[in-house]
């Protein structure tokens, strides 16, 4: 099965299966034929790669039929018989070659219909927007699924979540937030489901479903329906039954199904493989895991079940080499599975979390890719809640699977402490050098101590995941809401320099009518560039705003909130989350031990190289007044050029060169943001607690955005998550990587409690070789000294150069390796660049 | 030679500082190039630092025109009339009488379309760069390399800024031709943790050819501070049909194995790349390699790899092909293949 060429034959741990020094090239990415040693998993990876996304409309019909039937129940109780009814009648299949198995109520690669959370659009995009004609995100979809969709319609007007919660909107919200002006985007979960969520999954292993019933079962002997209290939480507990019926059926027929394929099998090493599949699924229908092999069936289907009840993305699936290691060992140990076997395991289920995929729309897909689930978190590395690393050998297998499987799934991230081995650390790098993004690495100092600035206890905060993309969680614990919303900080820079109003007010908005048309402003006027004598009034008036719309986000996502809590009750996941079930209340509703909202600050660089600008520009240097920044401004800097070219160039303080001029001014930007989320209260019982990233809602944000005074101009993206400016212009950080990690450290990380990204950008040649892989590992390992949090790397190949090539003013701190030293790529004669590019991965200089 | 600024501090002439560079010793470093040369060495990458005095240069095709810029008219202290443009851009800076080099319009151009080269700094000024990065170079054995030109003509100031790292307990490496009077060398050795210096060629009258000097006062230099006990990495720039040839680095392999005992942290033999023509450009001066047609990587590759690898069976000599491989200042050398 394995070729022996793969297997660590060295005396030393770590027993992976690969050496823990293997290199797989720098910047190659995923251009490699058959990356696995396993036959199977390339199968698997040719067939993700060449089959078409659809829809399947199964859940959908079954949601849709059983609103109606169960309309009488609590909400809680009919949303668990609906799910029974799903787990028990949707077309369950396993495929060939699987080991794994458990789709997603709908076949690999298609995608279920949620229609309690929003509807009209997806029957528009059917209507208008043909899907199998996108660019990207491609899908296509049966006409019988798109029939389906459309008879469907008519019934859930009135009935979804988004509508319960626009409902609820003022005028001004409708006006600020996602429908209008894009101050906020507050409606991540407005839409779908909310996800963001890690199930307690060392408890599910070892106690089964049929556990979680007796313990449910416990818990409702002891009520007493006379206290009005208590129905509710018979209510509760009745839901919580139905769904562990309706799981361990969905379970139990895949176990049938391949004891049934089996006895068909003429293959005898394909028929031993079924009846394991079954004997898997059976056992853990409703008992623990016995085994490696069971856990990670259990593990799988378990984490697809939390997806089938609501399509929030995030789901997150946890701490790998901690939740396995006690079935690694005893399987390995006992002789029941060679480490071979588990790897292949691990990859199998990588291709499984791939095959996952939920429809967009069309807005979303312009600014993200968005064909796959979203956010399938899973890390490995950092402490045990004694504090002692756990590093071990399902760690090292982890990254070897990415490096077999080079697909974004899961989005992989390496917790890294003190008591890291450098072993592994060599590991990490070698992965991340290959090129494809994964894995990201976060800093458990500032991690952990984040956590606790939100309450939670040292032993608990040092078990924590990255949720998603970064956010810090309490796996089986957390409710966290994380991501629901961001703020573009940077158009509260408009507002607060020019009266309350948009810098492109005109009467081609469409919501002038009602706003300055009226003689109205989006937002009250808090003075303007034309009136400020200091900067310490632009500052104040800056944060005037930020504290109006910050107000306003809070208040709109409470009611999306709201609406989630009286429509969508999610008894499945509440059995997955502690407190839930001792608390008798569902998980929606703040059931769970504990309970945040995180909002995103968009934009950090824009806005702080903005107010550094006016500053700078307006106040200390008097390069220009007030009135003529704000002329350029409206102007999109058209006539402006002398001063669009000086503001984009080194001769002003910018964010990201370890410049305490601009950098203070960051800090302000993001200590004000903080101040206006942290700890307020959220509908579902906890606290909220602020982010700075944007993933990709940077462009998004920067597509409703008029010009900014950092020389950005209008529709441009603002400045993505923690990092300096780039404008069409230029870059904005000009010193290299060592300034851009002290100017982000000077900032106190664990301050944002909703995680924070910072991305790296390297040429292959500049960390190739073992002096570019140490030097990248001593820069993070600095990095993180400075209390960095989290750190993500884009190493990038031929692509890139040939596109910095064509637009070198985008491309200003590409650092590329030449003979005995870096230069910035830019600068370099066009033979170079090209000879650059066309070195290979095993090429040396 | 010893600058000194206008309060009369002594002060060194810099073309460039280089954060975060990985090739030029151990860990992650600062590099500080220095301005003014002994040498002209035919393929040299970094003409703006061969003349001592402060020099102007410019790139036409970073200028983004009068019209939309401007700021260098705005700023020229005769008004503008040194500066000449046509519709694409600046097109020359007239020198002599017009132009005075008060460089202003260098100072404030947002693009960097007019450079500067040379700027005299005080050791506080880049004592307080090279701190900046302090806690990278502890992770990583890092530090501070004095770079040129050739730096060992300013040896006064490099001394004193060497000095202050020592103090401040910051690494240090100097990268010199060492075509210097052997006591300016002497004058830095106590004050550096590593030396890195080149031989091109072994034959006397060749190395003038190529680079303007004979080789003699260079090989005793190595000579001089390999018996001080200095750590040297030597390199070699290979270039391919002038000193690519078996017999001039078995030549060189002898003097490293038999002169020098074979004590060198690592021998790099470097490809030759054609680097720096624009700033040859931006400078109105002619690439003297203008003619040289280098051999495909796939040769040069093929050649580097042969050499280092006949150095190491057959002298025993540490060399490698490239600079990616690590130094290990401490331990005895393994060559890498």
């Amino acid at each position: 099965m394995i070729d022996e060429k793969y297997i660590n034959t060295s005396e030393d741990r770590p027993l992976a299966v690969e050496p823990y020094d293997r290199e797989w090239g720098v910047g190659i990415s995923g251009l490699t034929e058959n990356p696995s040693p396993f036959p199977r998993i390339n199968k698997m990876l040719d067939w993700l790669k060449n089959t078409d996304n659809t829809a399947d409309s199964q859940r959908a019909k079954i949601v849709t039929e059983c609103d109606r039937k169960f309309a009488m129940y609590p909400q809680n109780v009919k949303w668990a018989m609906t799910l029974r009814e799903i787990y028990r009648r949707v077309k369950i299949n396993i495929w060939p070659d699987q080991l794994i198995v458990g789709e997603l109520c709908a076949p690999p690669k298609s995608a279920p219909l949620y229609p309690e959370f929003s509807f009209d659009w997806l029957v528009d995009e059917f209507r208008y927007r043909p899907m199998d004609q996108r660019k990207n995100d491609r899908y296509v979809v049966s006409q019988d699924v798109i029939d389906d969709v459309y008879a469907m319609q008519d019934y859930w007007k009135g009935r979804t979540v988004s509508e319960a919660a626009l409902a609820m909107y003022t005028p001004e919200e409708l006006q600020g937030g996602h429908k209008g002006k894009g101050v906020t985007q507050e409606s991540l979960f407005m839409y779908a489901g909310v996800g963001h969520v890690t199930a307690n999954y060392e408890k599910l292993l070892a106690v089964g479903f049929g556990g979680l019933r007796r313990e449910v079962e416990e818990h409702m002997a002891a009520l007493d329906e006379a206290r009005p209290e208590d129905v509710e939480r018979m209510n509760f507990y009745k839901a919580e039954l139905i769904t562990i019926e309706g799981a361990s059926t969905y379970i139990r027929r895949y176990g049938e199904l391949a004891a049934q394929m089996a006895a068909e099998e003429t293959d005898p090493v394909r028929r031993k493989e079924l009846e394991r599949v079954s004997s898997n699924c059976l056992q853990v229908a409703e008992g623990p895991a016995r085994d490696f092999w069971e856990a990670i069936q259990l593990w799988h289907i378990a984490t697809n079940m939390i997806i089938i009840e609501s399509n929030g993305h995030s789901v997150t699936y946890g701490r790998f080499d901690k939740i396995f290691w006690p079935y690694y060992k005893k399987s390995v140990e006992s002789g029941i599975m060679t480490r071979e076997q588990c790897q292949e395991l691990i990859e199998h289920s990588f291709c499984l979390m791939h095959s996952l995929c939920k429809i967009r729309d069309t807005m979303a897909i312009t600014f993200s890719s968005g064909t796959i689930m979203g956010g399938t978190a899973l890390d490995v590395g950092g402490v045990d809640e004694q504090g002692n690393d756990i590093t071990n050998d399902l760690s090292y297998m982890v990254l070897d699977a990415h490096a077999h499987t080079r697909i974004p799934n899961p989005w992989m991230g390496v917790r890294l402490h003190k008591g890291t081995p450098e072993q592994f650390k060599v590991k990490v790098f070698n992965v991340i050098r290959i090129g494809t993004g994964e894995p990201k690495i976060f800093n458990d100092e500032p991690m952990i101590r984040a956590l606790m600035n939100y309450g939670k206890p040292l032993e608990e905060a040092r078990n924590y995941v990255g949720v998603g993309c970064v956010e810090p969680s309490i796996p089986g614990k957390t409710y966290g809401w994380h991501d629901s919303g961001s703020f573009n900080l940077a158009k509260a820079v408009h507002l607060a320099i020019n009266h309350g109003r948009c810098i492109d007010c005109s009467s081609a908005c469409p919501f002038y009518k009602g706003c300055a048309g009226a003689g109205k402003s989006l937002s009250p006027d808090s003075g303007g560039l034309d009136t400020f004598t200091s900067f310490d009034q632009v500052v104040e008036s800056f944060r005037f705003q930020l504290k109006y719309w910050c107000d306003r986000m809070i208040s709109m996502i409470n009611k999306i909130d709201l609406a989630q809590q009286r429509l969508k009750p999610l008894p499945y996941l509440s059995l997955l989350i502690d407190g839930c079930i001792d608390k008798g209340m569902d998980v929606s509703r703040g059931g769970a031990v504990y309970n945040h909202s995180g909002p995103q600050g968009v934009g950090l660089g824009t806005t702080a190289d903005s107010l550094t600008a006016i500053k700078q520009l307006v106040f200390d240097d008097k390069i220009c007044t007030g009135p003529e920044l704000l002329q350029a401004l409206r102007d999109n800097w058209e006539g402006h050029e002398p001063l669009y070219a000086y503001v984009n160039s080194d001769r002003v303080h910018h964010y990201g060169n370890n410049d305490d001029y601009a950098d203070d001014i960051a800090h302000m930007v993001m200590s004000s943001y903080c101040e206006n989320i942290e700890h307020r209260p959220t509908p579902h019982g906890g606290e909220y607690m602020p982010g700075v990233f944007s993933v990709t809602a940077n462009v998004h944000h920067g597509s409703y955005l008029g010009a900014t005074p950092d020389g950005r101009k209008a529709f441009e993206p603002v400045s993505d998550c923690m990092g300096p400016v780039h404008t069409a212009c230029c870059s904005h950080d000009t010193c290299g990587p060592t300034a851009v990690a002290l100017s982000a450290a000077k900032m106190d990380h664990s301050r944002i409690g909703n995680g924070i990204i910072l991305n790296w950008k390297f040429s292959p040649g500049a960390v190739s070789g073992d002096t570019g892989r140490d030097n990248l590992i001593g820069l993070m390992d600095t990095y993180f000294e400075h209390q960095g949090m989290q750190s993500q790397f884009s190493i990038v190949g031929r692509d890139m150069m040939l596109a910095a090539q064509k637009q070198p003013e985008n491309y200003k701190d590409l650092l590329v390796r030449i003979a005995g030293y870096s230069a910035y790529f830019v600068e370099l004669s066009t033979e170079l660049q090209n000879d650059l590019i066309g070195r290979t991965e095993l090429s040396f200089d | 030679m010893l600058y000194k600024d206008r309060e009369g501090r002594p002060a060194g002439r810099i073309t460039n500082i280089q954060r975060y560079t990985i090739h030029d010793g151990p860990g992650i470093r600062t590099e500080i190039f220095f301005k003014g040369c002994t040498m002209h060495c035919l393929w040299c990458s970094n003409p703006e630092t061969i003349r001592p005095g402060r020099e102007l240069g410019f790139y036409p095709s970073k200028c983004m025109t009068k019209d939309k810029c401007g700021w260098c008219v705005r700023a020229c202290s005769q008004g503008g009339s040194p500066l000449v443009f046509d519709s694409e851009g600046l097109i020359a800076v007239t020198d002599g009488t017009k132009c005075v080099g008060c460089m202003r319009c260098a100072d404030v151009c947002p693009n960097h379309a007019i450079k500067s080269w040379g700027e005299d700094r005080t050791v506080e000024d880049l004592m307080a760069v090279i701190r900046a990065d302090e806690s990278f170079y502890r992770r990583t054995g890092g530090g501070v390399t004095l770079n040129g030109g050739e730096v060992l003509v300013q040896w006064e100031f490099a001394r004193l800024l060497l000095q202050a790292c020592r103090d401040e307990g910051i690494g240090t490496c100097v990268e010199t031709a060492l075509c210097v009077p052997t006591e300016h060398m002497e004058a830095v050795l106590p004050y550096t943790d590593l030396l890195i210096t080149d031989i091109k060629h072994m034959d006397p009258a060749v190395h003038e050819k190529l680079t303007g000097q004979s080789n003699r006062q260079i090989l005793a230099n190595i000579r001089r501070a390999a018996e001080l006990g200095t750590k040297l990495v030597i390199r070699t720039p290979v270039v391919h049909g002038y000193n690519s040839g078996e017999e001039n680095i078995r030549r060189t392999g002898a003097f490293l194995r038999d002169e020098l005992k074979g004590d060198i942290v690592a021998w790099q033999l470097l490809p030759y790349r054609r680097m720096g023509t624009e700033k040859y450009d931006s400078l109105r001066r002619p690439y003297p390699f203008e003619d040289y047609t280098a051999p495909e990587r796939e040769v040069w590759e093929a050649e580097l790899l042969h050499l280092a690898e006949l150095m190491r069976t057959e002298y025993g000599l540490p060399a490698v092909a490239g600079s990616g491989a690590k130094l290990d200042l401490d331990g005895e050398q393994t060559p890498q293949t």
